[in-house]
Parts: C-alpha cells; structure tokens; sequence
C-alpha cells in the first residue's frame, strides 16, 4: 500500500474552481444592505503641520453620512513592537508623507463621497522634507519624529567572532557598495475593506490580511472593544506578498465610520493608493566587505545597510534584519558584523516584502562572483565551498535542522548545465547564480503558536477549525490535504472554517511563511487526537491495540488484516451514542529561543527550521539597445517536503517573475520629492508572459525533522535567489559586475559604453 | 455631475437582458459590478493596463473600465460568471483548475475570458500566440508558466 492517499501528490486545489468562476469574493465584491461608501482624504505635502481642518461644509453635503478626522480616532498611535508605536491612525499634529490618512468621508455613492472630500478644508504649514537616506542623515536635516534622533529609526547590531582578526588572515579582501531604490508589492488586488457594527456592538471586518488575529488585536485596542467583539471574517485574498499583515489605517477608518453611521461601509482602494497607502519595499545601500582564504571560503565579512523606511516604523525591526539574517543562513560566516539603519524619510511607509533586500543579496552573491574572479575559482565552487550545511549553527546561533542547500546548488548546475556554459558563452551571453535561505516564522511572542480544532459529523465527515490564512499561495487546499491523510477521509469530506477571528483559534499568520511549519503541524495534530479517540473505540470493538489500527479510503482497520474494518461513519456513531467526544484538538508552537528581540537581542534560535534555495539563469544582452533577453531559468529549493509538487512549482515561477524579471530587470518606482511617479502598471512594469524565460524546477526534499511530513515552506528561498541569478548572468554577459539595480537598460549601455573608452575595467 | 441626464441602458449580459438607469459616463465595468452584482469582473488599475476587468463584446475581449455602458447596447456581453454551462465548469475554466494557473485567483476572471477568446479564434494557438493573446492580462502571483501550461493543453485537444 501506498505511504500516502494525498501528501506528495500533485492535487488540484480545493478552492480553484469557485476562483474560476467569479464565485469567490474578494473584500470589494461585497455588498450588504445600506452599506456605504467610504473615502479618504489625503495629505498632498510630504512634510507639514496640521493647523486646521473644517469639515462642516462636507457635513453638510446631501448624502453624506459621517465624517472622521483624527479627533474622533482620539490620536492613537499604532506599532507592531512596543517601542515602535509611532503612527497615529490619523495624525492629529502633522502628515509625513504625500498620502498619508487625514480625514474620511462615509456616503451614499462614491461620486458623494469623492465631493465631500473635496469640501473639507485642511489648513497645513509646510514642512521641510526629507527625501533619501543621505538628505535624512546630514546634520541639521528635518526630523520626523521627536523619539527617532537623526531620523535614525532602528538601529540592528550584531557583532560574532573576530571580525578585524578575520579581515587581518584573510587571503583577499573587497569592499563593495550595492544600492536599489524601491520596489513595489503590486498585489493583484487593490486593498479594500468593509466594516459594520451589530446592535450589541460587535464589529465584523473584512479585509485581505496575512494573519486575521494580526488585524484583530489593533481594532481591539483603538476601538476599545474586547477581542471576542471584533469579528475579522474570511474572505478571498487577491496576494499579500509579505504586504497587508499589519493593520491599515483603512480598517480602522472603516471601523469607526461604520460606528458612527452604524451602517456598513465599504472603502476600495485605487490602484495608486494601493501603491502609495499600504506599504512600499524599502530602498537599500548596504556597503559589504569580504574577507576570502585561498580557495574562497569567507573568512570575516562587515556590512552596514543602510534602509529607506519611509515615514512610519511598520516591521521596521524585522526589516532591518531579515536580508542579513536570510545570508548568514544560507552562508557560512564565522566573523561578521552587521549593522543595519533603517532611516526616516518623508515617504511612503515600507514594510516587509517577499523579495526584500535586492541590493543586498545581490552584494553578498556579487561579491563572492567578484572575490571568486580574483582567485579564479568560478562562482558555482564559490557558492559550494561557502554554502550552509545540516548541523551548522548559524552566526546568530541558529541551529540548523536540514540544509540541502549544496544539493540545490548541484541540481540547479547540472539542469542548466552550468560547467558547459559558464565561460564558454559566446559574446554577450551570460551565465549567473543566486543562493539564499528563508525562516519559517521568528519569536513572535504571544501569537507564535497555531491551534486547530475538528469537528465531526455523524456521516464522518468533519470541519477543521483554524487560524491560517490562504492569501493565494494555497494554504486553505494544504489544510484539506493534511486533515483528510491523516484521518482516511477524502478532500471531499472535509470542510475548512479559517481566518476568522469569532471562530478560529490564535495563529501566527502567513507573512513569515510559519503557516506550513506551524499551522500545518497544529492542523496535523488536531487530525491526529480525533484519530486516536476513534482508534480507542474501534480497538475496543475488535480486541485489538489501538497501534494495531491504520485509517484510509474511509475505514479505520486493522492494519496487518485490512478486512477487518469498520467505515469511519460507524465509528463516530458508535461514539456518539457512547457519549464520547472525538472533536479534536492540536497545538504547535516552535522550539525559538523566546529571548530573541531583533534589537535589544539579536543570537538565539530564530526559527524552528529554514529553507534553501539556488536560481541559475541563462541570458543574451542585445548590445545595441541594452535589452537583455532571459533565455532560460533553473529553480531550486529545499522545501523540506513536497506536500503538493504542483503547488510549490506555482511558488517558484512566481518568485522568479518577481524577484528575477521584475525585480532585476523592470521593477522600480520613481519619484519626484516624495511623490510617486509611476504608482500604476503603466509606469510600474511587473512582467508580462511574453516576457518570462522557460523556468526549470527542482525540487529538493531534505525531510526536515520537525516540519510537517518534514515539509517547510514553498517557495520564498526562490523568490530571494532570483534577483542575484539575474545580475550575476547579465554582469557575465557584459564583463562589468552591476552594483545598481534593477538593471535597466540605458545601465547596461553605460556599462558597455565604459567598458569601451576603457574606463571601467572588471 | 449634476448637469448630466442619467439615461436608460439596456445591457444583454451572458443572455439575459437587464435595464439600469445611470449617468452616460457609467463604465461597463460599474454597471457590471454595481448594478448587475457581477462581481466576478475586477478592477484592478482601472485605466486599461491590467486586464483584470476583460469581458467579451460579441465574442472579442475588450476591457470593462474603459467601456462605456451606454456604447455597448444591443452587443452581447459575456462576463465569467456566463461561460460555465450548468454545473460544469467550461473547459477553459477546468484546464485552469487542472493546471495550477489560478493562485490568488484575481487576474483568473480576465485571463480565462482572454484565453477563451483566443481559442475561439486559434484553437491551436503556438506558446507565443498563448504568450502574445495573453500579454495584456497582468498577473502576479504564477509567473504565467501554468497558465500557458493550461492553455496549451487546450491548443494540443484543438489539434
Ligand atoms: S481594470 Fe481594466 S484593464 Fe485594469
Ligand atoms: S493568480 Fe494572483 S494575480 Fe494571477
């Protein structure tokens, strides 16, 4: 008999279909009877004060039905960690960026709403601003905020070994700066929300989030309501990408619009505003100096990075040490320093994104291609000598469970052949390779943990009950997939109730890819309790142990005589009139060091288990016009296990359309002082089909230890692979290694043009 | 606004026939989504880059937010919520199930109407025909490479 009915199996997903017909809603598809629409009101100035705003001719408006500004929202200050509680869900004293929330309107149709918004007077004294990491700096330079001196947000420091001593033995030592301005999450869906209040007060809100209870907390506090009063129900969620798991000033402007009219509203975003309202990804300069022995491996490495936060803290703490954390995974380092400055600026808040850190995963990869060229060691040895290994113990004292980093490395080189390209490539042809690691999830305090319950009904099928949120990568199908192994029941049987706050219990949410490892493992408990209570009965039944017992094909039978068997139906009838409870319930909560604090503590076990990814990528650079042309892409990961190949093989094209194409390629917002020039797909080019390379996947399974059928994550190593593949092939192609990403067109004539007069020699 | 006269418009959506009063500036893709409730069209830029908002006119797939309704009386309009027959989902829409081209499942609407289109016209469409007929659809999430896989599985049965 088969190990397993559906785990490993390429299934097609549970909540596709109704996707393909419409059915699904998403936020802004609902309707609720006289619901509302709301609009925001936002701050044209980068940087002013707030002296005034009259709202009584908005007031009085027909049609209109509330208006909020901040003295309704009482000034609250929101922030994810207690020492970052710095944004106001509407400022009181004054706006920090172009867009920020400043008043908002509730009526009857949107052309209403949009009138009444232009009714309200706001009186501001102009600001001077900060635009970039270096303007922010300088001394004298305007602050944003009397608790951040010098504009100076967080500050990440983590210093291990020796790292002067290392530098000092070091065989070859570069110092290198690399630098990327700021990308854009670009979610299919344009944020929407939709609030309305009960007689009894109890808010429902629905929103596209990576984590419900994430959302619910915030409400609770500013609306101060108690927890079991905020509903966040479920909804279809058009993409999150590392984006929607904080609160949005939106939801509580929703909130307290609904509130004050006690009708449901609704407010969708436009495209810009989901562009320059929500969260941006930060702008990078990090400065990274390697230290090399004869045969490549580091030896001592020093990075300072340097982050454009915008105007808010948001993630600001995690941001500010994940792209050195996802490298000190995927790479061996024993002397490192690290610090990293998330600065100020009156721009748009940014917060984590998938593909977060371009500039710096490209510096470290880049580096090595460049310190690999000195020795003359090529950088897939590089790569291999340098690459994290099962048992290892990262920097930060991370141990590490299952690494097949080297075995992604090696598949990836042998699929794309890399030994009979790389230096082998006709003119302007290039061959490059990216590597990184993911977590799966961080100490995230209180939340940290999922738990699942399951419900069953007399005919045997059942409800699993759970906090995990599906934003599209197929987190709802995975819970189906897990709850009907383990049971012997057939997808079919099995119905979800997820990311529903009145219902489901705490979870961490999606956006630290902690939903597998985490989630998955709490809803494979909970399979398990119900499986053991049935197992009891049934044992009883036959005379037999309950380890004797196998479940499948919806019998629970004795496993060494599969025709003794009794239907699963039969045996929750059986234990319904024996008034026993076969509900079932699961708890996980990771083995983190709890002490860990990204600032105040930086060492401790950052997560239960990682993954692993390498990108290799093939390209032709037409030297004429600067356009590159990506021939062919090769994807690897460690995922752990491959719960549903097909799935995983959706996560990795998507990564590298993201991180790769886009990212290396097309993807970047520009700016005229602190205004966003390009915040829709016209100007923002995200990757078309015709576009995209044939991409290779490989996946790599490692079994991890503790993960779920030892699965971790699916897809976010590749997602931060890809980018470096990208530049390291055009940098091959061209004979100069690029610093400045994404790497544009008129960049790569610079370059050529340079390499030319001579002015540049690599 | 006030100046302006709302009208009569008289819309044929997936074979039936809907009267809505509205102001002539009323975007096919309002008066789909907001009076006829078919929400399964989406916005996604709403200015005619994304293809989120494609529905059919006669069989051609045009975009939704640039359409006026009063413009397309009297036309056929196909929306995603018309191409499933019955129970059964049209085959466009299975070979989207069966091949993982839907995640999120925002741009799918659009797309399947985009890929339904060009298999009425080409029902054996080249990977660059599938790549080209589908470049004014954005998506985020895939990639596009299962969506193309979806589409050509299609192309090899129109063989
Ligand atoms: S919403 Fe119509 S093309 Fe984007
Ligand atoms: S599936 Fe998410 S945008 Fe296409």
């Amino acid at each position: 008999m088969e190990k397993f009915s559906y785990i490993g199996k390429d299934m097609k997903r549970i909540d596709t279909a109704s996707k393909s017909t419409g059915e699904a809603l998403f936020a802004a598809d609902l309707a609720l009877p006289r619901m509302l629409v709301g609009k925001i009101l936002r701050s044209p100035h980068a940087h002013a004060r707030i002296v005034a705003i009259d709202a009584s001719r908005a007031e009085k408006l027909p049609g209109v039905k509330a208006v909020l500004t901040a003295r309704d929202t009482c000034g609250d200050k929101w922030g994810v960690f207690k020492y970052t509680q710095d944004q106001q869900f509407l400022p009181t004293e004054k706006v920090r960026y172009v867009g920020e929330e400043v008043a908002a309107v509730a009526a009857v149709d949107e052309d209403t709403a949009l009138e009444a918004l232009s009714l309200i007077d706001v009186a501001y004294e102009p600001l001077p601003a900060v635009f970039t990491i270096e303007d922010a700096l300088s001394p004298g330079a305007p602050q944003l905020h009397d608790v951040y001196p010098n504009n100076i947000n967080i500050h990440v420091h983590i210093n291990v070994g020796d790292v002067e001593k290392g530098f000092a033995g070091s065989h070859l030592v570069r110092e290198d700066t690399f630098a990327a301005p700021e990308d854009s999450y670009f979610q299919g869906e344009p944020y929407a929300v939709a609030a309305q209040f009960d007689h009894a007060g109890n808010l429902e809100i629905w929103m596209p989030n990576a984590g419900p209870h994430l959302k619910s907390k915030p409400l609770s506090n500013v609306l101060k309501i108690p927890l079991n009063k905020v509903r966040v129900r479920k909804i279809t969620i058009g993409g999150a990408f590392g984006g929607r798991s904080e609160i949005s000033p939106a939801d509580v402007i929703c909130a307290f619009l609904a509130k004050k009219t006690q009708r449901p509203v609704k407010i969708v975003y436009t495209r810009e505003e989901n562009t320059v309202c929500t969260r941006q990804a930060h702008s990078m300069i990090a400065r990274i100096k390697t230290g090399v022995d004869r045969e490549g491996r580091v030896v001592a490495r020093d990075i300072t990075c340097h982050m454009d936060g915008g105007a808010y803290s948001s993630t600001g703490p995690i941001a500010t040490s994940v792209p050195f954390l996802c490298m000190e995974q995927a790479y061996r380092m024993e002397n490192v320093r690290y610090n990293g400055y998330r600065v100020l600026t009156n721009k748009p808040i940014r917060g984590m994104f998938r593909t977060h850190g371009r500039a710096f995963a490209c510096g470290v990869d880049i580096q090595l291609d460049r310190l690999g060229e000195a020795l003359g060691i090529d950088p897939l040895t590089m790569r291999l000598r340098n690459a994290r290994q099962t048992g290892d113990t990262t920097p930060t004292k991370s141990y590490v469970a299952s690494c097949g980093l080297t075995e992604t490395i090696e598949k990836t080189a042998k699929r794309s052949r890399w030994a009979e390209k790389f230096g082998k490539l006709p003119p302007y042809h290039g061959i490059g390779i990216g590597c990184n690691s993911v977590q799966t999830g961080f100490p995230m305090g209180i939340r940290g943990g999922s738990q699942a319950f399951i419900k069953l009904n007399e005919d045997g099928g059942v409800t699993v009950i759970t906090g995990i949120v599906d934003n599209g990568q197929g987190n709802d199908h995975m819970i189906v997939q897990i709850a009907a192994e383990e049971l012997g029941l057939t997808p079919d049987d099995i119905q979800l109730i997820t990311a529903d706050t009145e219902v489901t219990p705490s979870d961490p949410g999606s956006y630290s890819m902690c939903e597998t490892f985490i989630g998955g493992n709490a809803v494979r408990l909970a399979a398990q309790d119900v499986k053991k209570k049935l197992f009891r009965i049934v044992a009883e039944e036959f005379g037999v142990g309950e380890e004797d017992l196998s479940a499948k094909n919806r019998k629970i039978f004795v496993t060494k005589n599969p025709e003794q068997s009794i239907s699963i139906t039969k045996a929750v009838r059986m234990a319904l009139t024996r008034n026993e409870s076969i509900s079932g319930e699961g708890s996980y909560w990771p083995n983190v060091d709890w002490k860990r604090e990204w600032v105040k503590n930086p060492y401790g076990q950052l997560s239960e288990t990682f993954s692993f990814g390498t990108v290799i990528c093939e390209v032709k650079v037409d030297p004429e016009t600067g356009q590159v042309e990506v021939l062919e892409v090769t994807a690897s990961q460690d995922v752990g296990y491959a719960l549903n190949p097909k799935v995983i093989e959706g996560q990795f094209e998507g990564g590298v359309a993201m991180g790769g194409q886009g990212g290396m390629l097309t993807e970047y917002l520009q700016w005229h002082e602190g205004r966003v020039l390009t915040p829709t797909q016209l100007g923002y080019l995200v990757p078309l089909a015709i576009d995209m390379p044939k991409i290779n996947d490989i996946i790599v399974e490692t079994i991890d230890p503790k993960g779920p059928y030892g699965a971790k994550e699916a897809g976010m190593s590749v997602a931060m692979s890809a980018a470096q593949a990208y530049c390291g092939a055009i940098s091959n192609a061209v004979g100069i290694y690029f610093h400045e990403y994404p790497i544009t067109p008129d960049k790569i004539l610079k370059a050529i043009e340079e390499k030319k007069k001579g002015d540049r020699k690599e | 606004m006030s100046e302006m006269k709302k009208t009569a418009i008289t819309l044929n959506v997936n074979n039936e026939t809907h009267d809505i009063i509205a102001y002539p500036n009323k975007t096919l893709l309002e008066a789909l989504r907001d009076d006829l409730r078919l929400t399964g069209t989406k916005e996604s830029c709403g200015e005619g880059v994304c293809g989120s908002c494609t529905v059919l006119l006669d069989g051609a797939p045009v975009r939704s937010c640039l359409t006026l309704a009063v413009a397309v009386q009297g036309k056929k309009i196909t929306t995603i919520e018309g191409l499933r027959v019955g129970e059964k989902l049209h085959p466009v829409q299975e070979a989207f199930v069966n091949h993982h081209a839907i995640q999120c499942g925002f741009c799918s609407p659009g797309m399947i109407l985009t890929a339904y289109a060009l298999l009425k016209e080409n029902p054996t469409p080249t990977e660059t025909e599938i790549r080209r007929a589908i470049s004014g659809n954005i998506c985020r999430c895939t990639g596009y490479a299962k969506i193309v896989e979806a589409i050509k599985s299609l192309a090899e049965e129109g063989k």
